[in-house]
């Protein structure tokens, strides 16, 4: 079996990664794919939890986060949509409106 | 003459069943100001007339009827009512009394609508009623051109309401009641006619005057509640046996009816004195509660001076009696009434009536005696130099009330209340004939414009001659035997280590009896005798309607019948013989007596004046009256258009101007409150408080958040950023934690 | 039992909103209809309040005509309504002054007339709520609910710089309140162990109770004693004092006291008649209640030690108050100041711990309400007439004007206290109570003062207003009083010589409150005598069927503390 610490490594370097990408990237898609990244890692680590402790609490952690990380990419790719429209770019360095 | 001694010891009306209807009295013309004010303009000029004056008149005949009652001694039973302060068998004799229950409660406090009608309130009942009466009837007439006539006697009503109030009242608290009452009677009054604004700030400035004075008064009650509280916690049962009662029916009284009862703080000051043997003395300090540490004597004292601060601004002494000269703005019958007969005798009646607390404190009598000497003297020299006739009557009033309060400083209380009613004859008199005076010239005022009224106003002449001897002290009327009564108790009682006060306020009497025939004599003299002024208003003075005229008539034959009160004509106690009004008194004024002998404070001497100490006064009220004459018939008449002296014109402008102590108080008192007002208002206010703090709050709430705005760039990734590293710093904080 | 007999509190205080609702319906282009509709609503409260206020006991239980329903039984609160004496007077002061606002505003609003109306009836429920709240939270609700339509009052019918006074106004009064529910809240964790944590006045009170007592003790001991202190006293030993201080901020700043009066002048400056009036008659004693019933009571060690200076505070207000009227120009300002002297002598009074200085606080809320309610609306019949606050544009309307000079002489002197109106019976117990306390006589004398410059600015602003000549040509053709106005002041006019001649009937029922009041304020007093059957709060627990519905431990906690002593 392979021991927690190699999950978790995998986790970690894949929220590091998603955080990366939600850092650095201008493209608002690429942004969100990047979330679901760190998302997808969050849930790696819920399982491997669960698999360690035996229990179920763990899987229904995860299954909230993929319905709440789809409604996300629905709700967010929309918006990307309809900024595309309005604005022609999905760059996020371009929409930078809410300030001061 | 038994017959007609019976006839008037027999009360009409039985004691007990006239005891209690005593609220009537003051209900009467409170109703006629209620029905005056409400519905004076829809009743007509001749109902006002008739409802203000019937509503005094009734007062004065159920007055007549409660004076009568309190001498009644039907059946060899002296009228009289239980004492709720003393002893089972303790009984207050020639009065009568009625509670009608509780005004306020709260805590140990109470106060009681409760009355009293004794020898004191009896006399001054008839004053009020009577010469009230007589003024309402004259105002009739100086009123009769006037629009606001419903006004104007709905407020007299309601002065008289609450003089009566104040006389009758049978605690400190109900004395209060009608002691700002009138008060704000004659606020109304003086500024009766408001479209002048000058007689709008004189009702304004005799109401703060004498709230000053009320100030004090309100202080000094709470020093006597405290005191009372503290005298019931540490007195023993000899204290209270030496005042006639015990500690159940004192606690029991003061539940009942309150420990500001005039009753039950004469109960107390029978129980102060050293020689009752008791725990409580005037040395004994206080062992608990706010005055701890002080002694009872001491308390008594600041009450007392408190309550002559209140009294000086009531009645117009020093260093409160600026108000009443300005008071004259009123219409003459107001000046008449409240600013001369009544009223501002109110602080002179305080002190009679608490009498046995007042002789508990030599030094406040002293200060008594002296203030009123000095206002006296001072108000006597102002009157010199005042050209205005009613500006020369205030004055003589602020002298006359002074010389009350010689009277009272040297506990010679007797002679300052008889001169308290046969002033409020005369110097009503001499208002009323001023008025008529006025009322006949067109309103002049200055004596120096009037002149020769003897013969174009005949009655007028006649009564204002009878009252100016009155006051002058000419024998035999009787503003010289109540003069000299006082003076002679001034000079024979002695208080306590203060020797001294009764030789040097003797001394002042004397002077001020000069001045005050001066003065009067040259009023006189330039109103109704020479040559009619060049400068008149009218042509010819006119006699003024009966209605003003009776008045007069009456008031001047009362000023000369009340001498009889000051003749030695009923037998003392001890053997010899008393002045009438002496005895008369005697009921009220012996709680007094006995607490001075006890306390040793005062030594009061009960001789008769001698026949020298008649004379001396005489000679000198003839001599300051015909200096007078001297001066005004023959000297200044002959000098006419010569150049005067500076020194003598320096002279008389200081008097004219009132020695400056308007201009004093304006500049020492009135103008640095509104300065410290306005500053405050400036700079505290609106400056520190509401700019700096205030606003400042929310300014800077302001400043820090457009300050932090700046953070907010908008940029998605920025944000994500910071979030990153502040979870990094989480974690990283974490794992030290764990790994220490 | 009738419905009365368990839901009058709840009539007093819900019929107002019944009647907004009412008002709602009817069309906005109907003034008149909406007008009416609020008068009646406002007078049937007023006759269901005088019924509440004479159906109160003196010498009953210390909470009458209660109504308790579970509500978020979780949270540990209840749906708690009673008065005490106090309350109930001002129950009556509020339900007296409801159907004059309503008249006096006749006129004086022109726009938005039904949302004017919606918002002076919803007010009026906040206040009646907040007075008769037994629970805590739910007072805090109330008195929070308060400020909004009073906000809308003043922002919207105010005057020209309305926005100005009403933002300051709100948050001004925020800031204290959000202070005093951090102290609610932390007081509710600490006076209690979890799960018998509750809101309930009663309970609240009855959990610090012994905590007092022993912090008392240890503070009025020797030195150190405090430090073996535990539980409860302990928290209170070091927390008391803060909790004390936010609760005595948030009620401060409503009094207001000085320093933190500066909301007052310009909220009652701009507000309109109604505004001013339910503000000084009502609103204001909010403060001084929640003092008498809140921040005393739970804190009497801490309150005992502010003492002093809280007093202080007091007689600067009384003199100060006073001094800012002689510097003011404008009426209503003078009005406004005028009243931080007045709510300065019910401080004083209630500060003074004796029982004549708390009757006469208490009887001096209610005199404000009716004198300085009375004198703002007066002066708004006159605003009306002449759109100014200036008193150099008015001079001699004594002259066109008679009924109503007459009126606000009437009332000028009863609010500056002359003997035989109520002013005088407030103040000169209160006075008297501040002489009898422990504080020191300057207290006293000093805040007698007030006595000479009360009559000084009133008589001022009266000599500039009504007497002298007609200087302003505008002045000359103002019009006397209709006989509606006459009508608005009459109750007024009627209520200065009846509370001052008779007051015993309103001091009765004032008086089992103050002598509670009293007695649990001097639980912090050195060696004071405290009578034990007046500090608890007895008080109604839970019906039990809720206690069947919800059987949680709280709950019976709260049963258990009115139980060991049955009821009178």
């Amino acid at each position: 079996m392979v021991p927690i610490t190699y999950y978790l490594l995998l986790a970690a370097a894949l929220f590091c990664m998603g955080m990366f990408g939600v850092l650095v990237r201008t493209n608002a898609l690429v942004v969100f794919m990047c979330v679901e990244l760190m998302l997808n890692a969050a849930n790696l680590t819920f399982l491997a939890f669960a698999r360690m402790h035996g229990d179920g609490i763990g899987h229904v952690s995860a299954f909230f986060v993929i319905a709440v990380a789809a409604a996300e990419a629905a709700i967010g790719l929309a918006i990307v949509i309809a900024v595309f429209r309005s604005r022609g770019t999905v760059n996020v360095d371009d929409i930078r409106t809410m300030k001061h | 003459m038994d017959g007609i001694i019976d006839f008037f010891r027999t009360a009409p009306i039985p004691p007990d069943v006239l005891a209690p209807s005593l609220w009537l009295i003051i209900a009467l013309p409170l109703l006629g100001a209620f029905v005056c004010g409400v519905f004076g303009r829809m009743l007509g000029r001749a109902n006002v007339n008739l409802i203000a004056c019937s509503a005094v008149a009734g007062a004065f005949v159920l007055s007549v009827l409660t004076f009568w009652a309190t001498s009644d001694s039907a059946g060899g039973r002296v009228v009289n009512f239980p004492n709720p302060f003393g002893l089972e068998r303790d009984v207050v004799r020639y009065a009568l009394a009625h509670d009608y229950g509780t005004w306020f409660a709260a805590g140990d406090f109470r106060v009681n609508f409760g009355l009293l009608v004794d020898h004191l309130s009896g006399t001054l009942l008839l004053v009020i009623t009577g010469v009230g009466f007589l003024i309402h009837l004259y105002s009739t007439s100086y009123m009769e051109h006037d629009e606001g006539y419903a006004r104007y006697f709905a407020y007299l009503n309601l002065f008289v309401a609450a003089m009566l109030t104040l006389v009758m009242a049978d605690n400190l608290v109900l004395l209060f009641v009608g002691w700002e009452g009138v008060g704000m009677a004659s606020y109304l009054l003086i500024g009766f006619w408001y479209t002048d604004p000058a007689k709008a700030w004189a009702g304004r400035k005799a109401f703060v005057t004498n709230r000053i004075g009320d100030f004090a008064f309100l202080i000094a009650t709470f020093l006597i509640v405290l005191l009372v509280g503290a005298f019931n916690r540490q007195a023993d049962p000899r204290d209270f046996n030496a005042a006639g009662t015990s500690r159940e029916r004192y606690e029991q009284a003061l539940s009942e009816r309150g420990p500001v009862n005039f009753k039950g703080l004469e109960k107390m000051a029978q129980g102060l004195p050293e020689g009752t043997g008791g725990k409580v003395s005037l040395e004994t300090p206080i062992e608990s509660g706010p005055l701890e540490g002080h002694t009872f004597g001491g308390v008594m004292t600041v009450a007392m001076l408190l309550f002559l601060l209140g009294a000086a601004g009531k009645s117009a002494q020093l260093p409160l009696y600026v108000w009443l000269p300005d008071a004259m703005a009123g219409p003459t019958p107001v000046s008449a009434l409240i600013h001369a007969a009544t009223m501002v005798t109110a602080g002179v009646y305080l002190f009679c009536r608490m009498s046995s607390l007042l002789v508990l404190s030599p030094t406040a009598m002293a200060t008594i005696a002296i203030v009123g000497a000095l206002t006296s003297l001072l108000a006597a020299l102002i009157a010199f130099a005042q050209d205005d006739i009613k500006k020369v009557l205030a004055y003589s009033t602020v002298s006359q009330l002074g010389i009350m309060f010689m009277g009272v400083g040297m506990g010679i209380f007797w002679a300052a209340a008889l001169h308290l009613v046969t002033h409020a004859f005369f110097k009503a008199c001499l208002f009323l004939g001023a008025g008529s005076v006025m009322h006949g010239n067109g309103d002049e005022t200055d004596i120096k414009k009037l002149g020769g009224l003897r013969h174009e106003m005949k009655w007028t002449w006649g009564t204002f001659l009878v009252a100016t001897f009155a006051i002058t002290g000419i024998f035999p009327l009787s503003g010289f035997f109540s003069k000299d009564a006082i003076f002679h108790g001034v000079e024979h009682n002695h208080l306590h280590g203060l020797h001294w006060v009764s030789e040097v306020v003797y001394a002042l009497g004397l002077v001020i009896t000069a001045c005050t025939a001066f003065y009067m004599s040259r009023v006189y003299l330039l109103t109704f005798e020479g040559k009619r002024s060049s400068e008149a208003r009218v042509a010819h003075a006119h006699e003024s309607a009966w209605h003003m005229t009776l008045p007069l008539v009456v008031l001047a034959v009362l000023s000369v019948a009340a001498a009889v009160y000051a003749f030695p004509l009923m037998p003392r106690a001890g053997g010899g013989m008393q002045p009438v009004f002496e005895n008369f008194l005697s009921p009220v004024l012996r709680p007094a007596e006995t607490v001075a002998k006890a306390a040793e404070t005062v030594e009061l001497d009960n001789s008769t004046p001698s026949l020298l100490a008649y004379l001396t006064a005489w000679l000198v009220a003839i001599s300051g009256g015909g200096l007078a004459a001297y001066l005004y018939l023959s000297f200044f008449p002959k000098r006419a258009g010569q150049p005067v002296g500076a020194v003598a014109r320096a002279v008389r402008r200081v008097a004219h101007n009132k020695f400056y102590v308007d201009e004093l108080y304006e500049f020492i008192i009135i103008r640095p409150i509104k300065f410290l007002s306005f500053i405050l208002f400036r700079v505290v206010d609106s400056l520190v408080i509401d700019t700096v703090f205030v606003r400042g709050t929310a300014w800077v709430t302001a400043r820090v958040g457009s300050a932090l705005r700046y953070l907010q760039s908008g940029d998605a990734q920025a944000y994500a950023a910071v979030m990153a590293v502040a979870l990094l710093g989480g974690v990283a904080y974490a794992l030290i934690q764990v790994l220490q | 039992m009738s419905f009365f007999d368990t839901h009058l509190l709840n009539v007093v205080i819900y019929l107002p909103l019944v009647f907004a609702a009412l008002v709602l319906m009817l069309p906005a282009s109907e003034p008149g209809q909406i007008r009416a509709v609020t008068l009646v609503g406002m007078l049937l409260d007023l006759v269901f309040g005088a019924w509440a206020y004479l159906r109160y006991e003196p010498g009953g239980p210390e909470f009458q005509m209660e109504f308790r329903v579970p509500w978020f039984e979780h949270f540990g609160t209840s749906y708690h309504l009673g008065v005490d004496g106090l309350a109930a007077s001002l129950l009556m002061l509020t339900v007296f002054l409801g159907p004059l606002v309503v008249l006096a505003s006749t006129t004086y609003i022109s726009h938005r007339i039904k949302e004017f109306h919606l918002a002076l009836l919803v007010l009026q429920t906040t206040m009646l709520g907040a007075l008769a709240s037994m629970d805590v939270l739910l007072f805090y609700i109330f008195f929070e609910a308060m400020l909004v339509p009073m906000y809308l009052l003043v922002g919207v019918w105010g005057a020209e710089d309305r926005q100005m006074a009403a933002v300051k106004f709100f948050l001004y009064t925020l800031v204290g309140s959000l202070l005093m529910l951090v102290a609610i809240v932390s007081l509710y964790f600490i006076s209690a162990p979890p799960g018998a944590r509750s809101f309930d006045y009663a309970t609240m009170y009855n959990n610090l109770l012994s905590a007092n007592r022993s912090l008392a003790a240890c503070v009025n001991g020797p030195e150190g004693a405090c430090a073996s202190l535990t539980g409860l006293a302990k928290l209170l030993h070091t927390w008391g004092p803060w909790m004390f201080a936010a609760f005595a901020l948030a009620f401060a700043i409503k009094v207001p006291m000085w320093p933190v009066h500066t909301w007052l002048p310009d909220a009652h400056v701009q507000a309109p008649v109604a505004g001013s009036m339910i503000l000084a008659g009502v609103m204001l004693k909010m403060g001084t209640y929640g003092f008498w019933r809140f921040a005393i009571p739970f804190f009497p060690v801490a309150a005992q030690q502010a003492r002093p200076f809280l007093a202080t505070l007091a007689v600067i207000g009384i003199v100060y108050g006073a001094l800012m009227c002689l510097a003011q120009r404008d009426i209503k300002k003078l009005i406004a100041y005028s009243s931080v002297s007045h709510l300065g002598y019910c401080m004083l009074g209630m500060l003074a711990v004796t029982v004549e200085g708390a009757t006469g606080s208490a009887y001096q809320m209610l005199n404000h309400g009716v004198s300085t309610g009375a004198l703002f609306l007066l002066f708004g019949f006159l605003y009306e007439r002449r759109h100014s606050r200036l008193m150099s544009d008015f001079g001699g309307i004594a002259k066109v004007m008679p009924v109503f000079t007459v009126a606000f002489i009437i009332i000028t002197f009863s609010s500056i206290a002359v003997p035989g109106t109520n002013g005088f019976i407030g103040e000169f117990l209160v006075l008297l109570g501040t002489f009898k306390s422990s504080l020191s006589l300057g207290f006293g004398a000093f805040a007698t003062l007030g006595v000479i410059l009360g009559a000084a600015y009133m008589l001022w602003m009266v000599q500039k207003v009504f007497f002298g000549a007609l200087t302003h040509r505008e002045n000359q053709h103002l019009r006397d009083m209709n006989l509606r106005e006459v009508l608005t002041v009459l109750p007024f006019i009627i209520m200065v010589p009846v509370m001052g001649l008779m007051p015993q009937p309103f001091l009765d029922r004032i008086a089992p409150s103050t002598d509670r009041f009293v007695a649990r304020a001097s639980v912090g007093a050195p060696g004071a005598q405290v009578k034990d059957d007046q500090l608890r709060v007895e008080a109604m627990a839970l019906p039990s069927s809720a206690t069947a519905a919800a059987p949680s431990a709280h709950v019976p906690h709260a049963a258990r503390a009115a139980a060991p002593s049955p009821r009178p």
